[in-house]
């Protein structure tokens, strides 16, 4: 790219707060030489990524080319369905959590996962933070109340529903089921959080405050996010991977990849070209 | 390039006015037909209620319910069938249910495409099919003919049979619909399978399932024949499930075949009380589930 | 996990229960078969006292009423389901529709005590007098509904069935007519179609493997109907060429004769062989339904 067009990018786009430089911080989770295979189809290509501690890794590209898929390896959601299977290494902590013999509900508790439309339980709004706690721990009922609170507090939800605790969660709105959700998925205390375009069934209000949500949970939790908004990814990222066609073809602080990016393919992406 | 006119005669108002005619003119008539249809549908419908209602409620006394069936001629009523048809309809439905629901969560959530799961369904939906006779003369072979005499628990097995496959259908439907996304969050939050299902997707389904338990239940308090062969009828008072027991359908089938004017009296009271309980356990279950869906 | 066993378990129960089913009735019709042979199909001949008996009178009322039913039952449902889905305005669609749909609830026992106390003496009282005497003359025809009019016989138990049957057939039918894009219909009256015109040239053609899986499923149930037909179709062992003439069913024999059939007898064996046969006409029906209807059902799923 020459000089010129760089230097009307920046002046054109003007996005997000200069981030300092996470380069050099450990690897929550790191995956080296991941292939994925939907049958025959391979959907994933060698992918080495890191996702750093507690912060906000984000993960773009145009439709269809994996990077919810990715995601999913990360909690093994793809066990689900048969035909579907990865090969590589993804290392929690040092662990290969793809090897066949690793405990998957045990896995989920320290890894967990926010979809693109919120998936309130069929159950009261304590009940549905009670849920994953309970999975894994054997809590006392005051215990329990303090989790759900915390759970709540840090999910920017306390205020709107604790007098509705026991009211039903489906009565919630979309932005309140939204973050329901990322409540609920907080309460087990994970380490990681997996947030798979969390914002694209909400509106503009909702998605904001979802987006302040995330800048404060990075302080506690290694949080990985796809998004087919590219502001979204420049507001809420630390570093952004660029897929495409199965490739990561570029990983990056956010400033750099949305002002200067190295690799052609990126520069079209984000300036719009296709996808 | 202009297009300019197609070949061919040009634009004639009159043939296109009568054939319009004609075609609306056919048209009408066909309407008509379906609305007939219909009214006659209605009509029918009408009909049966009106003449249950005339002829049932000419009978209907206190003693219809506090007396069982006598000979005729001595004031008798239907109580035993009555409660011998809320006996068997209650343990029918009490059997047959879980082992439905079990079925339909196998389909559902284990078997899939399997061809086990194919057969299954396949099974399923022929005997769902099945005329209900046969199930009786089944249910005859296999408990009357060895334990040597008709029973009521005969009849509540037959009605059993006939729960089974509607239940099935129902859960596997309902829980067809819960969106997998639904499902992902549960198993994200490192729910075992077995728990997904029972916690959340059963609760997600309930008013489905439910909906489908009360359609099975108008069905089976309607079903005369696998009784004939499994619980016979009793004219005498009998809660023994061991024993032959009486139910309305037979009763009325019994009465209503007779020669005596009092006995085909009961018979449509028996009609107008078996007809109004299982039509208001249909409009209960649609009114129900409509009135709790709220989204 | 013991919960999955369980399921699984279930799904073979279920898979053991309907063999059950059927070698219960083949067991039981075995000595019946064996004593008669094959003949045992077409044999007209029933007499308890003889001790001979033969399927041939009741698999042909069987047929003949199912047929008949079904001849009655379709254009009725058709115009019901055209009705419900393209004409009626909106309001009526739901009342109306509950309507057909409480119908097909009702139980065939009411249906079979309303056929006798209400049709039989209309159709003895005004409309087999009527046809009798105005088909008086005509070759085939009299003949076709010759005899006293009781009221009662084959012609009766048809109506009967059809009315029965055309509530399931309505229903299976507006349901598929509903499946239909409504942009297909839509590019028919943009033609300038009439409504009756896009049903004919669209939805009848996109709906017609599912409308006939639909009507196989009513032609089961109709098969398999006893109680309605019992109390209407005159019960006798020879096959008359009548409409108005009696007839019996499967199921209304073996209802009717089941009493007096001690067990272990070559009647009881015959009633058991009757059942084994009609579970294999009705089974065969099923399975042609269910392939007619599974683009249907897979759409669904």
């Amino acid at each position: 790219m020459s000089e010129t067009m760089s230097q009307a990018h920046d002046q054109q786009t003007n996005w997000g707060v200069s981030r300092p430089d996470t380069e050099n911080t450990v690897a929550r989770i790191a995956v080296r030489g991941l292939d994925f295979y939907y049958g025959n189809n391979q959907a994933l290509k060698h992918v080495d990524l890191d996702f750093p501690d507690r912060k906000v890794t984000g993960v773009i590209g145009p439709s269809g080319c994996g990077k919810s898929t990715l995601l999913r390896v990360l909690n093994r959601m793809y066990d689900l369905y048969p035909g579907q299977r990865a090969t590589g290494e993804v290392l929690l902590d040092g662990e290969n959590i793809i090897a066949p013999d690793v405990d998957v509900n045990a896995l989920r508790a320290r890894i967990g996962m926010v979809f693109q439309r919120p998936t309130p339980f069929p159950m009261t709004v304590y009940e549905n933070i009670a849920f994953g706690v309970k999975l894994h721990e054997r809590l006392s009922k005051a215990e329990m109340d303090d989790r759900v609170e915390w759970s709540l507090t840090r999910g920017a939800l306390w205020g709107e529903v604790k007098d509705r605790l026991h009211a039903s969660a489906m009565e919630l709105s979309g932005g309140q089921q939204q973050r329901l959700c990322i409540a609920r998925t907080i309460a087990v205390r994970p380490e990681v959080i997996l947030l798979d375009e969390p914002t694209s069934a909400l509106d503009p209000i909702s998605t904001l405050k979802i987006e302040e949500l995330i800048d404060e949970l990075k302080n506690d939790f290694t949080i990985a996010i796809v998004t087919h908004n590219m502001q979204q990814a420049a507001r809420c990222a630390d570093r952004v991977a660029f897929f495409y066609l199965g490739e990561m073809i570029e990983v990056a602080p956010a400033v750099q990849m949305f002002t200067a990016p190295r690799e052609r393919r990126t520069q079209e992406y984000i300036t719009g070209r296709f996808g | 390039m202009r297009v300019g006119a197609p070949p061919g005669p040009a634009r004639d108002q009159a043939v296109a006015r009568v054939l319009g005619r004609r075609r609306y003119r056919l048209n009408r008539l066909i309407e008509a037909l379906c609305v007939a249809a219909t009214v006659l549908g209605v009509l029918l419908l009408a009909s049966i209620l009106l003449t249950l209602i005339w002829r049932g409620a000419a009978g209907l006394s206190v003693s219809v319910v506090t007396q069982s069936t006598r000979p005729p001629g001595s004031n008798g009523g239907l109580l035993n069938a009555i409660v011998g048809t809320l006996i068997q309809t209650g343990i029918g439905t009490l059997i047959g249910t879980p082992i439905g629901l079990l079925v339909g969560t196998y389909l559902a959530e284990y078997g899939g495409h399997s061809p086990m799961a194919h057969a299954v369904r396949f099974v399923s939906d022929v005997l769902l099919s099945a005329p209900s006779i046969l199930i009786g003369l089944f249910i005859y072979q296999l408990v009357v003919q060895p334990f040597g005499g008709f029973s009521g628990i005969a009849g509540c097995l037959a009605l059993a049979v006939i729960v089974i496959p509607i239940v099935v259908r129902t859960t596997e439907d309902m829980l067809q619909l819960i969106t997998p996304t639904l499902r992902e969050a549960a198993v994200a939050l490192g729910a075992p399978k077995w728990k997904v299902i029972v916690l959340i997707c059963y609760r997600a389904a309930k008013d489905g399932i439910i909906t489908g338990v009360l359609l099975a239940i108008a069905r089976i308090a309607g079903e005369t024949a696998p009784l004939l062969f499994t619980s016979l009828g009793n004219l005498n008072w009998s809660i023994s499930l061991t024993r032959p027991m009486a139910s309305l359908p037979v009763t009325i089938y019994q009465y209503a075949g007779s020669a005596f004017d009092d006995w085909v009296e009961l018979a449509w009271v028996g009609a107008l009380l078996i007809t109004m309980g299982v039509l208001a356990t249909n409009i209960l279950a649609r009114v129900a589930l409509r009135g709790r869906r709220t989204s | 996990m013991i919960f999955a066993s369980l399921a699984r378990g279930s799904g073979v129960f279920v898979l053991v229960l309907l063999g059950g089913l059927i070698l219960s009735l083949l067991w039981g019709g075995l000595p019946a078969f064996h004593h008669f042979g094959l003949g045992f199909i077409g044999s007209t001949e029933w007499d308890p006292v003889q001790q001979v008996f033969g399927a041939a009178v009741s698999i042909y009322g069987t047929l003949i009423t199912s047929m008949l039913a079904l001849a009655f039952a379709v254009p009725v449902a058709f115009g019901i389901a055209f009705y419900l889905t393209e004409l009626a305005p909106i309001f009526l669609r739901r009342p109306v529709g509950t309507a057909i749909e409480l119908l097909a609830a009702v139980p065939s026992i009411i249906y079979g005590m309303w056929g006798f106390f209400v049709i039989v003496p209309i159709m003895s009282q005004y409309i087999q007098p009527f046809v009798i005497d105005n088909l008086d003359g005509i070759p085939l025809l009299e003949d076709l509904f010759a005899g006293p009019p009781f009221g009662t016989g084959i012609l009766t138990a048809s109506i009967i069935l059809a009315i029965m049957v055309v509530p399931f057939i309505a229903a299976t039918m507006r349901d598929v007519f509903d499946t239909v894009p409504a942009i297909f219909k839509e590019s028919a009256y943009g033609l300038g179609c009439t409504t009756w015109e896009v049903m004919r040239s669209i939805v009848l053609p996109y709906t017609r493997v599912s409308v006939m899986g639909g009507i196989m499923l009513g032609l089961g149930r109709a098969l398999g109907e006893t109680m309605a037909v019992t109390f209407v179709i005159g019960n006798t062992d020879r096959i008359s060429t009548s409409l108005f003439g009696p007839g019996n069913t499967i199921a209304s024999i073996v209802a009717l004769e089941f009493p007096e059939s001690p067990a272990g007898s070559l009647k009881l064996s015959s009633l058991l062989a009757l059942g084994f046969l009609l579970f294999v006409i009705s089974f065969i029906v099923l399975a042609i339904s269910r392939l007619l209807l599974k683009p249907r059902l897979a759409g669904r799923r």
